[in-house]
């Protein structure tokens, strides 16, 4: 979880107790607890769109906006839309045209001065746009639900939104976890990875130099180490800030994934899908063994559909490592197809249901939902080989599943006949749509300009050990502290007590 | 303070009561249970913030006592030392008092993480400490054996809720109540000691009533949840025995340095400090603790130990082949003996000393014999039970030895405890030092402080008080014990500390002499004004040294020497020329004497505030963010498990076994979510605004003075 997003937590905490016992609305109006940071984030949803709209929020937002839109003195008036070439606030480069608008607060959605820019829809602008922003001091892309929050504590909204703030950080929360695993699984996670655990060993080596080497034996190399360790770090990140293409093409689009137990027929779909034979098919079970990816384009929206190996317990190696690949795919998915062969339902609709249930669970990952609700909006029931049963059987499971409760969507088909096919694109259609709607939901470009923001942190925070590194280690080490917080914030928390375990492991520390 | 005349110990033991019959009173605000070092500052604090104070020692010989170390301070250590002084404690000034070679540790590291140190005479610490307790006024010190904790039955309406009326001494009918009782009995928990193949469990050895009766009450009556760490000591060797030449000496600071705010020098003359010694294990050390691993069931016994290395046997097993440190250290000016720092074990006598002769500089040294029966009492701070152990072990062995040893108790889970160190489920009974499961003097002795205030604020009916993490070391630990527990003997860190470069030992009487004093009460005012007027002169010499604010040519004329960068700012102040590496305040001001020569006597001081500002001005948003959490309570009553809001089971069996205090402390617990924190804050923000349910302990009269002040769910 994100350490960041639990201050905004706090700081609406601290608001509503404060103005407890009197009504919440508009009390602060002008923000005594405001922030000093400017936030910014992609407001309108992702997909194929014509304009997208970035908002700021915080005081940064008019200097933004003078720098972005070319105005040198004075701001627009007040809500009121202003046709203005964008540029890059350094460069001066011209990243779009578009319309400009300056809320001076507390006339705004979150009571601070805000600034939205209605821009062309495509990635590469949004992309550029956003990361101007977050050139432009004092400004950082904005953590889960922050507008919200922010919001919220200027007293703008009412007791019954108040109330449902905490389920929107969860689900906010949510999907940027999934977000998060989809980056980390990939080379660039790696890469992340290794300077977390790099950046680790040397807090840990600073942390024993201060705390134990005037009573214990700590290696007079250490620092040097150290030294060199944060040389490196320093160079390999700047190397990494400059190249545009940073390493690896995160990939775009709502990220559905086929599951289901063997031999249900998952790469008949993904075929009939993309209506070309991209997956081998065949009656033995376990034919499908690694991830088979295919990028889809279902009703203008782009979509990144997964084929995966069926769920089942094998012996063997290397289906046992499809099967897992399988699950880690389900984990991070957006959308999720279960697909079962209809032919092992049985014909009572009761039965039926409870089989489905237990298929789901076992579809589920398993560090799902802890109130154990199923979460409908993110599966869709397919199922499959309808052409095997009888036509009565057929509508009859068709009408009573549709009545049992706690399921997701549920569409008949077959991928042998097409038949309930197009019934199925129409529910997958508005499932995407809906997901789409999302700002969050397969937007690598939010998280790549937050990655960024960190990565930067990190780095001037390693400069400041290398400035203090001969005059005061309190400071130098307070420098590699900050980097492994900024370099936490994409990789996970390091607490005190994961450097005192490096510590005691590397050194032999007394009593 | 260094001044003063120490009465002479023989009086000190004449005035202390000897039977609870001859004690003035039946009844106090306080009983402090324990004279060690937590016990002593519980009673000392206690009786500063104006609660009538009773301190129960089994042996009022070994108040005060060095038990193991003879050394107060070190990185960490020294900042809590410095803490503990700005809160008007005594452990600072008896240091001044006893220490006998001073030293700042990391001297070359940055003064946020200087370490303050000194090695101590253990008869002068203790002639100290005792002389101070009895010049404490409200403070009275009985000598005795605590057979009972006497707690009331629970309440029907809230199960579990017990309150301390007092305690009952060994011999004596009468019980003595008290609204507050603290317990500082250090290793009694079930204690045992190990040496060799040599176990004393508690209880087999004679018979000890007290820790019985005190044992029994904390787990079945009270249901306190305890867990079992261990500890040890090394053999004190005899001086004479050893060849200091073949060791590395290692000199005291010329200027000794003094812990207190109040003291400008230590009693010990600079030149008159003794030196300590340096040397190394060797492999053979390594061999004779593989051979005699058989012999050694403390280390065999060893099941879940901690991370770090606390014995020579686990040093070397754990890292073979490397040679460990071990310090020579003195324990008193006129002493005949050695400590060696580094070298505790529990082997069998015998292997001991074959251990020790491995090392070059011991080859010839002898194992340290005590001549009389008294020196071991004032040596070993332990219960009854330890001694009569040690008294037998000797009696085998055939003459009186001090041998290394080890120990093994229980401690209570301190996560049962309040940020005030009072125990949740009994109101009034706080618990301080090894009991929590920490070690070290430090560390006893700064919870000791705090639950000392916090009981007689208790017993007087004001509401508790908390120090927070991002204010003071004191904050940081006792915040790591509440909110995390402990799975070894906890130890204060540098790197605990999230604020450190702000937590400095040179500020620790801007941080804390002035809340001590105004907020808190522990302070006497001669300290408070002493700090205001700290306070009040660093004001001015900053604002003095912002408003030299001149151009860099001018900079230069006046101070040739300073590397003064072009660029970097059009008109610099003072403040940032400060903060330059080889700029000292005493050049700035023979530069600037009319403007800064007032301020000469707190130059150190300057130059290091003018070196951190700009770090503590980025530190400053995230310690108010951190501080407000910490303001907003969290009821003790909750009953998570069936709140009516939408929580996960996980999330509601963290909180339920935690029971965080402050959503602060709530954040900070693993597992806990951002929707999780915000449905809880809901919750307590409704409930608030109801009336809450009357205050539930109404039995005397002072309570219902106040019936707020211990409400602990709203935000203050």
């Amino acid at each position: 979880m994100l350490p960041s997003v639990y201050h905004g937590v706090w700081r609406a905490a601290v608001h509503t107790l404060r103005t407890r016992g009197t009504p919440p609305c508009r009390l602060l109006s002008t923000a005594p607890l405001a922030d000093a940071e400017t936030i910014f984030a992609l407001s309108s949803g992702h997909g194929r769109c014509g304009v997208a709209v970035v908002r700021t929020s915080g005081p940064a937002s008019a200097t933004a906006l003078k720098h972005m839109a070319g105005l040198t003195r004075n701001l627009p008036p007040p809500r009121t839309a202003l046709l203005r070439s964008i540029t890059h606030p350094q460069s001066k480069e011209v990243l779009d045209r578009g319309l400009v608008l300056w809320f001076p607060a507390p006339h705004s959605f979150t009571g601070e001065d805000c600034v939205e820019f209605h821009i062309h829809g495509g990635p590469a602008v949004i992309t550029a746009v956003l990361q101007a922003l977050g050139s432009v001091a004092g400004m950082r892309p904005a953590d889960a639900g922050e507008f919200t929050r922010r919001a919220f504590q200027a007293g703008k909204l009412g007791l019954t939104e108040v109330e449902g703030l905490g389920d929107l950080i969860h689900a906010e929360t949510e999907a940027q976890r999934r977000q998060a695993l989809r980056q980390m699984s990939g080379e660039l996670g790696r890469l992340y990875q290794d300077w977390s655990h790099r950046l680790k060993r040397c807090l840990a080596h600073v942390e024993a130099f201060i705390d134990f080497s005037e009573d214990e034996l700590i290696e007079d190399g250490v620092l040097n180490q150290v030294d060199s360790s944060v040389c490196d770090l320093q160079a390999e990140m700047e190397r990494h800030l400059k190249d545009e293409r940073r390493g690896e093409r995160l990939r775009s689009g709502v990220q559905v994934v086929i599951a289901g137990a063997t031999n249900a027929g998952k790469s008949s779909l993904l075929n009939t899908l993309c209506q070309r034979p991209a997956a081998i098919v065949s009656p033995i079970a376990g034919t499908t063994r690694d991830v088979v990816e295919t990028a889809l384009d279902i009703g203008g929206f782009p979509i990144l559909l997964s084929d995966t190996a069926g769920l089942r317990d094998s012996p063997d190696l290397v289906e046992r490592e499809g099967v897992r690949r399988a699950r880690e795919r389900v984990e991070q998915a957006d959308l999720t197809l279960v697909v079962v062969d209809c032919a092992h339902l049985s014909s009572d609709a009761q039965q039926a249901a409870a089989f489905i249930q237990g298929h789901l669970t076992s579809v589920l990952p398993t560090q799902e939902q802890p109130e154990s609700v199923f979460p409908t909006d993110r599966f869709l029931l397919v199922l499959n080989k309808s052409d095997l049963l009888p036509e009565e059987q057929k509508q009859k499971l068709d009408r009573e599943l549709r009545c049992v409760s706690g399921l997701p969507p549920v569409c008949l088909i077959s991928c042998h006949t097409n038949e309930g096919l197009q019934d199925f694109l129409t529910v997958l259609h508005s499932s995407v749509k809906t997901l789409c709607g999302d700002p969050l939901s397969g937007a690598p470009t939010l998280t790549q300009a937050r990655h960024r923001a960190h990565l930067q942190q990190c780095f001037a925070a390693l400069a400041q050990y290398q400035r203090y590194r001969d005059m005061d280690m309190a400071l130098a080490a307070e420098g590699v502290r900050l980097a492994l917080t900024s370099l936490g914030r994409i990789t996970g928390r390091v607490g005190a007590e994961e450097i005192l375990d490096i510590i005691f492991k590397d050194f032999c520390i007394g009593k | 303070m260094l001044t003063k005349k120490l009465p002479p110990l023989q009086s000190f033991l004449v005035q202390v009561s000897r039977r609870a019959s001859h004690v003035a009173r039946q009844q106090y605000d306080v009983i402090v249970v324990g004279g060690g070092h937590a016990g002593t500052e519980a009673a000392a604090a206690a009786a500063r913030v104006g609660a009538q104070t009773l301190l129960v020692s089994q042996k009022i010989h070994t108040i005060g006592a060095l038990s193991c170390n003879p050394s107060l301070g070190g990185v960490g250590k020294g900042q809590l030392v410095k803490e503990i002084d700005a809160l008007d404690g005594v452990c600072g000034r008896a240091g001044d008092w006893a220490g006998i070679h001073f030293s700042i540790l990391n001297r070359s590291k940055g003064p946020a993480v200087w370490g303050p140190r000194a090695q101590l005479d253990r008869q002068r610490y203790r002639e100290f400490i005792q002389s101070e307790l009895l010049s404490t006024p409200r403070l009275t010190v009985l000598e005795g054996s605590v057979e009972e904790l006497l707690v009331t039955e629970p309440n029907p309406e809230e199960p579990g809720q017990h309150r301390v009326t007092g305690i009952r001494l060994a011999n004596e009918s009468h019980p003595i109540s008290a609204s507050s009782v603290i317990l500082t009995t250090g290793t009694f928990l079930s204690g045992s000691l190990f040496m060799g193949q040599t176990t004393s469990p508690g209880g087999r050895i004679g018979d000890a009533p007290s820790s019985a009766g005190l044992s029994h009450t904390l787990r079945e009556r009270l249901g306190l949840r305890t867990g079992r760490l261990r500890t040890g000591t090394p053999p004190r060797i005899v001086k004479d025995s050893v060849d200091l030449s073949l060791a590395q000496l290692h000199p005291p600071d010329s200027h000794s340095t003094p812990f207190s705010f109040l003291n400008t020098h230590t009693r010990c003359k600079p030149e008159e400090q003794l030196p300590c010694y340096l040397t190394y294990t060797t492999p053979g050390v390594e061999r004779v603790v593989k051979e005699s691993l058989h012999l050694n069931c403390h280390i065999q016994q060893d099941t879940k130990g901690p991370r770090y290395c606390p014995s020579i046997e686990s040093r070397v097993l754990r890292f073979p082949g490397r040679s460990h440190r071990v310090w020579l250290e003195p324990e008193g000016m006129t002493s005949d003996l050695l400590y060696p720092q580094g070298l505790s074990m529990t082997m069998p006598p015998d292997v001991q000393l074959r251990l020790i002769r491995e090392i070059p500089a011991m080859h010839r040294a002898e194992i340290h014999t005590p001549g009389t029966l008294p020196d071991i009492y004032v040596c070993l701070q332990l219960t009854d039970l330890t001694v009569k152990f040690y008294l037998n072990a000797s009696y085998f062995l055939g003459r009186w030895w001090f041998p290394g040893y080890g120990v093994q108790y229980d401690f209570v889970c301190p996560t049962q405890l309040s940020p005030a160190l009072q125990v949740k489920s009994t109101q009034g009974l706080f618990l301080a030092g090894q009991i929590n499961g920490t070690t070290g003097y430090e560390e006893a002795a700064a919870q000791g402080l705090w639950a000392g205030v916090n009981a007689a604020r208790w017993a007087l009916s004001m509401p508790a008080v908390a120090l927070s993490r991002t204010e003071s070391y004191i904050g940081v630990l006792i915040d790591d014990l509440v909110s995390r527990g402990v799975t070894e003997p906890y130890r204060m860190f540098t790197s605990r500390a999230e604020f450190r470069t702000t937590l400095r030992p040179d500020n620790a009487d801007l941080r804390l002499t002035l809340k001590g004093f105004e907020e808190v009460g522990c302070v006497s005012s001669f300290r408070y004004q002493k700090a205001v007027r700290v306070r009040d002169s660093l004001q001015d010499a900053l604002a003095a040294l912002q408003s030299l604010a001149l151009s860099p040519s001018i900079w230069r004329k006046k101070m040739p020497d300073i590397p003064m960068s072009e660029t970097k700012n059009n008109v610099p102040t003072g403040m940032d020329i400060l903060q330059y590496n080889d700029v000292s305040f005493e050049t700035m001001a023979s530069a600037f004497p009319e403007c800064l020569s007032p301020y000469m006597e707190f130059s150190q001081r300057l130059k290091i505030e003018a070196v951190y500002r700009p770090h503590s001005e980025q530190q400053r948003k995230e310690i108010e963010r951190i501080q407000r959490e910490e303001n907003m309570s969290l009821p003790q009553d909750i009953d998570y498990l069936s709140l009516p809001v939408s929580l996960s089971q996980e999330v509601r069996e963290i909180l339920d076994r935690v029971r965080p205090s402050t959503l602060g402390a709530a954040t900070r617990l693993q597992g806990i979510t951002p929707a999780a924190v915000v449905h809880l804050l809901n919750y307590v923000r409704h409930t608030g605004q109801k009336e809450r349910r009357p205050h539930r302990y109404r039995t005397d009269q002072r309570e219902d003075e106040e019936p707020r002040a211990r409400n602990t769910s709203l935000p203050r």
